[in-house]
């Protein structure tokens, strides 16, 4: 067991306070060096993390609305398709640089003294900043429709911080786990792949049968997702809005988000048990 | 200050390294062999508060293992240590340095790592730069940096972080003749001002002409604890390490991704 005590001459609480204000200084300066970085040295910068999400929405819209004619069944197909589209672009971001990182911050885990989690953490933060470049975006697309806003709206924000707090405990047990099995790499790809097409973000959830649609409501993220486009498209197709709750009945809602509270508090108990021999680990 | 007693350490290097799942999902049963590495056995010793601290012996006779214990940075196996007074949270320079960015966002994140708050930095950045001698390059990348003017830089951050305790790996050895006698200047000053350094070193110089005692471990096992002058002597006189491999299996050992920062 650790027995590393420090005593502390300033009072409990400032010592906390402080010892509080180092991580959050320590997470926000990596964060922010990995998003200079992720762009250092191209020519368009921070463009890239617009220009991604685009290209691939324009590519999924031609091939969906136009020749499969997905657009017909709503004037918020395009909208729907891009709001989908970022959302898993943050998810799949995060979890996966957040699963490296560990290994790819290996040098400070040997030679710093500090709580790790921080560096996971940043690497779901510097998703993050890409995510909110393309919600901007979203917005735009979303006015051009001439959806005005509501009070309701901010109801997206605990949808958000559920969102984050599920694809945090993501991160944090790929993360663990990637120190020792290096081909989750490999794993998580695929499985970020197939996610993708698992969830309706292309296609309107009502075009599954109802035992797929209550698979797919297991996932926390389609419940965000279907509650965000309810949220903000709500004239929408009925079978482009169904929510969780319909799916589960009335407290149906509170499956999904108890499986994304559940995930992150796995993911925070494997992170605190494996946490002591990362350094010699990595 | 810091009181170490009954230390001890393993590492399990596996033979042959299994880290992909594959391999675990085709041969569930075939357990890896392992072979167990006893970095440091039993080590005790006690620092004073105000000494300087030397740790001397040979390659992979456990002295950075121990460090990094002080540190925090690894768990020993048994045995208990005990320090009073803020350490230092790094042990070695220029942690989290980044080659792609410039000095001044590197001296922006090695001074935050190293526990230096926004308005500390911004006081006390023009004079990291003027210590290190390298105000006029602000804002060049640091990969145009000679490797003598990173551990410049380096050095420069570290003694603007307030300790109690410095624990350190191998430092001095770069720089030019100038710089290190700014680096002695400050160690001086470190010692007057009765902070404790514990110093991992190759450099037997430094040991005597700085240390109050040392000590001396060989394969893991502390030899003696005693002036710098015995401790020499017992280092010079002690036979050379077996070749084995290296104690500190992730400093030198197999497939590492590449290093994304500088160490």
């Amino acid at each position: 067991m650790a027995a590393v005590s420090s005593i502390l001459v300033a009072s409990r609480w400032g010592a906390r306070r402080e010892r509080f204000r180092h991580r959050l200084r320590i997470l926000l300066v990596i964060a922010g060096s990995e998003f200079k970085l992720k762009y250092a040295g191209s020519v368009f910068g921070y463009a890239w993390s617009v220009a991604k999400p685009l290209a691939l929405f324009t590519v999924l819209y031609l091939v969906f609305a136009r020749i499969f004619k997905l657009g017909a069944i709503s004037d918020y197909y395009a909208v729907s398709l891009l709001t989908g589209i970022v959302l898993f672009g943050f998810f799949a971001d995060a979890t996966s640089l957040g699963m490296t990182s560990l290994v790819a911050r290996e040098s400070l885990l040997r030679k710093l003294v500090f709580p790790s989690i921080v560096i996971p953490m940043a690497a779901t933060i510097t998703a993050g900043l890409t995510f909110l470049v393309n919600a901007v975006v979203v917005a735009g697309f979303v006015a051009w429709e001439g959806v005005a806003p509501r009070l309701d709206w901010l109801l997206l924000i605990p949808l958000l911080v559920e969102l984050y707090a599920f694809t945090l405990g993501v991160a944090l047990v790929l993360s663990a786990l990637f120190v020792r099995f290096r081909d989750l790499g490999q794993v998580w790809e695929l499985g970020t792949q197939l996610l993708f097409y698992a969830t309706p973000i292309i296609y309107p959830i009502g075009f599954l049968p109802p035992f797929a649609r209550d698979l797919v409501f297991l996932n926390p993220f389609t419940q965000v997702l279907q509650d965000i486009r309810a949220l903000v498209l709500y004239p929408d197709l009925p079978a482009n809005t169904i929510t969780a709750s319909e799916a589960f009945e009335t407290f149906g809602r509170l499956v999904p988000i108890t499986i994304a509270g559940a995930t992150f508090l796995v993911g925070l108990w494997l992170f605190r048990r494996d946490e002591p021999w990362f350094a010699e680990r990595v | 200050m810091i009181d170490v007693s009954g230390v001890s350490k393993c590492f399990r290097l596996p033979h042959e390294r299994r880290t992909t799942l594959k391999e675990h999902l085709l041969h569930p049963f075939d357990r890896t062999t392992y072979e167990v590495q006893q970095a440091l056995d039993n080590v005790t010793f006690t620092v004073e508060e105000g000494e300087f601290f030397g740790i001397i012996g040979p390659n992979g006779s456990g002295k950075s293992t121990l460090l990094k214990i002080l540190a925090g940075i690894y768990r020993q196996d048994r045995g208990t240590v005990r320090v009073r007074g803020r350490l230092s949270p790094f042990i070695e320079l220029g942690v989290g340095f980044n080659p792609e960015l410039s000095a001044r966002d590197n001296v922006r994140i090695n001074g935050t790592l190293l526990g230096l708050g926004k308005r500390e930095l911004d006081e006390r950045f023009d004079a990291i730069f003027e210590f290190a001698g390298l105000a006029r390059f602000v804002d060049q990348k640091l990969k145009n940096f000679s490797s003598g003017m990173q551990v410049r830089l380096a050095y420069s951050i570290a003694i603007q972080v307030d300790f109690d305790v410095l624990l350190l790996d191998e430092v001095l050895a770069v720089g030019d003749a100038d710089f290190q006698e700014k680096c002695f200047a400050t160690f001086e000053r470190l010692i007057t001002d009765g902070k404790t350094i514990v110093l991992v070193t190759h450099d037997l110089p430094t040991i005597s002409s700085y240390a109050d005692r040392a000590l001396v471990l060989d394969d893991g096992r502390p030899v003696l604890v005693g002036s710098p002058a015995e401790a020499i002597a017992a280092y010079r006189g002690s036979p050379p390490a077996v070749t084995r491999p290296v104690v500190d299996p992730v400093d030198d050992v197999v497939n590492r991704t590449p290093e994304r920062s500088a160490s």
